[in-house]
């Protein structure tokens, strides 16, 4: 398995990983007295759900999607149509949503991901705007530029609505679903799934030239990463009981992919810690500057030419200097196995 | 009934449009016969490699592997049936660990005991104490060997390989080509080496096909060919 991509490790790494990420997860909820921070960690724990989803197709497939927000607000308007227009109970509104992202990403890759570099970037603006425009004139269906309102059912998975919107559940509730997200596709990934798509994603020529077929590997990373997306958008319409047509916008997405760079998409938890710098950010920064995003972009530009590998990688390669690194990766690899 | 071999290229042509690139090219290779196939740039050596691994469809003409005729297939489906080819530029998986990719083709490639090939193919080309190495720490001559181990896994029939020498040292040179001999005559694999290195060429190949202008001039053995008054005058020069 690729050590460059150290964000890959054998199950039982994975498992113990995950079991720390929910304790640590656990002890903030219990342990944030703040309504108001625990909201803002739950926005951010939202977005960082959003940030791996982008993130993990640029990793697997190298591709650079700006228009994710597609999947993330397309989630939130099935959901809440099929609650508000057709009667459905909550729970299978929640699966239709998912589902429904995904099958479209699965049908909508065969076509997308033949489309090499900036093209693909250029082809995700275009939908995502289309569905941006679809949702601001269809008022009757979507609301149009109001938004739409979402009534939740009083149950969800047998939870009542008062104890889910307690901002500790709440909160609980996403970070849970970012740890088995990430989990989930470091598990996947450690597979020979994941080898292929690194195969493909590197050389996809010398790839078809050991026998891979390279566009259904290509298709299904496509796939995951807007079922991945579609997470974070349910769960932001649920957290907020609304949808706008702002959530399709393409500066959503690129919001989206400020933190996959800024976190580093090297690791599948990168993109999670930039969108957590992102939130934070903007809330430190902006009670000092109006023009907080001015700044982040400042930052952004720091990272991307000192450490292209994100906070994660600059983290991660201070870990090693600290244990007496300094070795190559080769090196670290041939130790490791 | 006569062994088929390792590969037929029968009257095989490609055009680009009115400009004939490849034109009525045939030749054969045996199993554990290495073909040198060599021209100046521009002959279409590179082109005839591309018709042969499904990479461009010849406008006319036959491929065949092992007798089975492969013309209308794809390069997965030609790599399933023993055909795999090295680069003229290094290809390699850089993001992947020596030993995770060679692994990789192993299985994909369908070899029944893909570790244990995976490992004699990585041993062959002294490869072993790289297994954990990233591909883009290699140096330039031991990517050209993880090159030439992603062809090899599943011990092929026929092994094309495009200018393998380039921008290697002589004595990395050597080294590949010792390498080449012993494999083409322990795994018996059909050979067809396109390469400029003309000491490389003559000195390992048991037979040696020229091009000119898209068309073979002269083929046979490598003393016959090296006598060939028009090769002499083309492409080998009055001193060679």
């Amino acid at each position: 398995m690729s050590a460059a991509f150290q964000g890959i490790t054998r199950p039982a790494h994975i498992a113990v990983a995950t079991a720390a990420a929910l304790a640590v997860g656990g002890l903030a909820a219990g342990g944030i007295g703040s309504d108001m921070l625990l909201s803002l960690l739950t926005q951010a724990t939202i977005f960082a759900i959003f940030a791996v989803g982008v993130g993990v197709l640029l990793r697997q497939n190298g591709m650079v999607s700006f228009g994710h927000a597609a999947f993330y607000g397309l989630a939130g308007y099935v959901a809440g149509i099929l609650i508000r227009e057709m009667g459905w109970s909550g729970e299978g509104a929640v699966l239709a949503a998912l589902g429904g992202v995904a099958l479209f990403a699965f049908v909508l890759g065969f076509v997308v991901v033949r489309v090499p570099g900036i093209a693909f970037g250029m082809l995700t603006i275009a939908i995502g705007q289309s569905f941006y425009q679809g949702a601001t004139t269809s008022r009757s269906l979507t609301g149009g530029a109001d938004g739409l309102h979402i009534d939740w059912p009083q149950t969800l998975f047998g939870v009542s609505l008062d104890t889910l919107f307690q901002p500790h559940v709440m909160f609980m509730v996403c970070w849970t679903a970012l740890v088995l997200c990430v989990a989930g596709l470091a598990l996947l990934l450690s597979t020979n799934f994941g080898a292929v798509t690194e195969a493909v994603r590197d050389n996809e020529e010398r790839a078809r030239f050991i026998g891979i077929r390279t566009l259904l590997p290509r298709v299904l990373v496509f796939t995951l990463s807007a079922f991945v997306t579609a997470v974070a958008g349910t769960l932001s319409a649920l957290n907020t009981g609304f949808v706008s047509p702002e959530s399709l916008h393409w500066s959503v997405s690129g919001s989206a992919l400020m933190m996959v760079i800024v976190g580093g998409y090297r690791r599948l938890w990168g993109p999670a810690l930039g969108a957590m710098l992102f939130f934070l950010a903007r809330d430190f920064l902006g009670d000092f500057a109006e023009h907080w995003l001015a700044i982040f972009g400042a930052a952004l530009i720091f990272v991307i030419v000192f450490a292209p590998d994100g906070f994660s990688g600059a983290l991660v390669g201070l870990w090693r200097r600290m244990r007496g690194g300094g070795k190559s990766r080769g090196a670290a690899a041939v130790q490791a196995n | 009934m006569s062994t088929p071999q390792a590969l037929e290229v029968e009257d095989v042509a490609v055009y680009y449009g009115g400009v004939k690139a490849v034109d009525g090219v045939t030749f054969t290779v045996a199993s554990g016969e290495i073909r040198g196939l060599i021209g100046p740039n521009g002959a279409g050596k590179s082109t005839v490699i591309d018709a042969i691994t499904g990479r461009r469809k010849p406008t006319r003409g036959r491929v065949r592997l092992q007798g089975e005729d492969v013309t209308g297939l794809g390069v997965i489906e030609r790599r399933q049936r023993g055909l795999a080819r090295s680069f003229q530029r290094t290809s390699i998986f850089a993001e992947m660990t020596v030993g995770a990719q060679v692994e990789l083709a192993a299985r994909k490639v369908g070899a029944t005991d893909w570790k244990a090939n995976a490992h004699e193919v990585l041993r062959q080309l002294d490869l072993l104490e790289l297994h954990g190495w990233m591909a883009d720490e290699l140096g330039y001559g031991q990517q050209r060997r993880l090159d030439l181990a992603l062809a090899l896994v599943g011990r092929p029939s026929l092994l094309l390989l495009d200018e393998p020498m380039a921008g290697l040292s002589s004595q990395e040179s050597e080294q590949l080509a010792e390498h080449l001999q012993q494999l083409t005559s322990s795994w018996n694999v059909g050979v067809l080496l396109v390469e400029h290195d003309m000491d490389v060429v003559f000195g390992i190949s048991d037979s040696v096909t020229v091009f000119e202008l898209g068309q073979v001039i002269a083929s046979g053995d490598p003393a016959e060919v090296r006598a060939h008054p028009r090769v002499r005058q083309a492409y080998l020069g009055s001193a060679a």
